[in-house]
């Protein structure tokens, strides 16, 4: 049978530990890629060729190359923001179909910015299969941010020296997201993209279930999983209508209310902004009484009715 | 991934079966429309398809394979006392290599309560290398045998899978499925199993297979040089080959692919590897694989019956 695992593919490199993220920041749906001189102090020729002082370096441009561009080394210009910094702004669900993303920074089309290898997000280059004396850059689609929109909780466990949360999010991953102790509880915020995770923690080596969290599901373990739903505010806007006396906002995410989602009147139509889950949602408006579907969305589906509704799909 | 699960597909296709009490396989996230089309949401488990199903009370995943020719489900999650009946016989030589393959007869696949797929043989196998690599429980894989009498709707923008079922014709029983306009067509061939297309690169003809679970597109080295004149190595990166030895293959982007005179292909991450293997599995000479990357790209309907691929387009999402 084992003969039969073929063409598996090794990944290469391990999962660091994350800390503060270098080189890129999460706002929102966007990834902001930023490069700032002072953070930097080697840079080298492509081909590994000569090593150059950050402080002796004219900079004109700067751009970051990496997996998701082919390694262009000038397609993805970024912006200079000041006399140090630059910065590129991508949506992220560009990159949500990987868990990480390995990039570096180009300046002037033909020097690479080289990281430190104390700096928490990186791995080892590697050129032609062959390990490079040189580090990249990985951006985490999922990571902590204290500013993030999620966080989790362990109560307790004072004595345990390493807490890790994994799940669903980092394919459950067992070194990359470590909790932090607070005053008698472990903690650690992530950015997330809307939808429903399960995770678990471990606690010194011991996989648990989070207590505090009555929301799970069976595992293959014959244990539980922890369950978390993210949202995301998604808006909606119908045009026009002005006339009209109300405008209800109905759909599968709220069981198809007809009342008590009042849309609020603007000055070219009617808007609200509701926290939904990821996925597809099914939605119409119902103007003065009148159901219809979205005229400005053109993805729409039949339910299992007959009945033709708008769909959003939130990611 | 595809590359085992190709050579699955061919090692798998004997004629064995044996009636048994494995009972339904259950699909509970699927969306009953009529009695004839049923949708179902995916997961993307890297790059591979992934369907939330359930086996006599077990909650998993099932990939949706058009590289596969039958059903298989995974030895690991199947109850011990199943009865089954072990292979006798192969048709290929790979087989020399599985020493522990089983078929059981699934009664029904209820994707919802009112749709179900009756009567299909299951393959027994011993799918824990794939758990173990991508970190999710797979209770099987859905192929060929069950996807070809369906009308299958791939939809990378609502994460959803749709089937239909169709007429001896080839025609949905449902007369709209869809709501979005269908843009445009492609012709295919069948042979086996395997979706076979004809495709143009620099004017260079090249003949692909089509496969949901091809997480990375492939492409014969031997390929003409006016084609390999547009792939744009990016990396090498280490693959276990045939007998577990390692091997480095060349990955990069292929550009200009054309279909037809009228759907062009943007750049597609593709492994340059030779395809010895998956011509075997396949029965037919590839020049290459295309999956993940070109469903990505194309919301991509598949009509087995009619020979035929229709595309639907991305919506223009206004902020």
């Amino acid at each position: 049978m084992k003969k039969i695992l073929i063409y598996t593919m090794l990944l290469l490199g391990i999962l660091p530990v994350l800390a503060q993220q270098k080189g890129y920041r999460i706002e929102g749906d966007e990834v902001v890629f930023t490069f700032h001189r002072d953070d930097y102090h080697v840079a080298r020729e492509d081909g590994f060729g000569h090593k150059l002082d950050f402080d002796n370096l004219d900079i004109r441009s700067v751009a970051v190359a990496g997996e998701f561009n082919n390694w262009s080394t000038h397609q993805w210009k970024m912006v200079r923001v000041d006399n140090d910094r630059y910065e590129l702004r991508k949506k992220l669900s560009d990159f949500d179909h990987q868990f990480s993303w390995e990039f570096k920074y180009v300046i002037n089309n033909i020097l690479w910015a080289e990281p430190d290898k104390s700096d928490p997000n990186i791995t080892r280059a590697f050129k032609n299969g062959r390990k490079l004396r040189a580090y990249n850059l990985r951006l985490f689609t999922a990571r902590p941010d204290k500013n993030g929109n999620t966080t989790f909780w362990l109560n307790g466990y004072p004595k345990a020296e390493k807490v890790i949360l994994a799940g669903s999010f980092n394919k459950w991953d067992e070194q990359a997201f470590r909790m932090k102790w607070r005053e008698g509880f472990w903690e650690l915020t992530l950015q997330l993209p809307p939808g429903a995770y399960e995770y678990r923690f471990i606690v010194d080596g011991q996989w648990m279930e989070d207590p505090d969290n009555p929301q799970k599901v069976p595992n293959e373990f014959h244990e539980y999983n922890s369950v978390v739903y993210v949202t995301k505010d998604v808006p909606f806007f119908l045009k026009g209508f002005s006339d009209a006396v109300e405008v209800v906002l109905s759909g599968s995410f709220n069981d198809w209310a007809t009342e008590g989602y009042h849309m609020q009147r603007t000055p070219n139509g009617w808007a609200d902004t509701l926290a939904l889950l990821g996925g597809k949602h099914h939605y119409k408006f119902i103007v003065d009484g009148k159901w219809m579907t979205d005229p400005q969305n053109s993805v729409r589906e039949y339910d299992g009715k007959g009945n033709i509704n708008s769909v959003c799909m939130v990611r | 991934m595809r590359q085992w699960l190709a050579i699955l597909g061919f090692v798998l296709g004997g004629v064995v079966v044996q009636a048994s009490e494995l009972g339904r396989i259950g699909f509970p996230k699927a969306e009953w429309i009529t009695e004839n089309t049923v949708r179902i949401p995916f997961a993307l488990v890297d790059h591979l398809i992934v369907v939330e199903a359930s086996v006599l009370g077990q909650k998993g995943g099932f990939i949706i394979d058009t590289g596969a020719e039958t059903l298989i489900l995974n030895k690991v999650h199947c109850p011990k006392n199943l009865p089954m009946k072990k292979k006798t016989h192969s048709s290929s030589g790979v087989m020399s290599a599985m020493s522990d393959t089983f078929q059981n007869m699934i009664e029904k696949l209820s994707l919802t309560t009112y749709f179900s797929i009756p009567n299909k043989r299951a393959d027994i196998l011993d799918l824990s290398h794939i758990e173990k690599q991508k970190k999710v429980k797979i209770l099987g894989i859905m192929g060929h045998s069950v996807l070809k009498d369906y009308e299958i709707f791939v939809d990378f923008y609502l994460r959803q899978i749709t089937l239909s079922k169709l007429d001896k014709s080839g025609n949905t029983l449902d007369r709209d499925v869809y709501l979005e306009r269908i843009t445009d067509s492609l012709d295919f061939k069948l042979n086996r199993h395997a979706i076979v297309l004809s495709a143009t690169i620099n004017k260079s003809s090249l003949t692909l297979g089509l496969d949901t679970a091809a997480e990375l597109n492939q492409l014969t080295p031997k390929a003409n040089s006016r084609i390999l004149k547009y792939f744009y190595p990016k990396e090498r990166v280490k693959v276990m080959g045939v007998s577990q030895r390692k091997k480095e293959v060349l990955i990069g982007d292929l550009h200009r692919m054309k279909l037809s005179e009228t759907v062009f292909m943007g750049p597609m991450t593709t492994m340059l590897s030779r395809m010895d293997h998956m011509n075997q599995a396949f029965g037919t000479e590839l020049d290459g694989l295309i999956g993940y990357e070109f469903l990505k790209q194309k919301r991509t309907i598949i009509n087995y019956k009619k020979r035929k691929l229709y595309f639907i387009s991305f919506p223009i999402v206004q902020k």
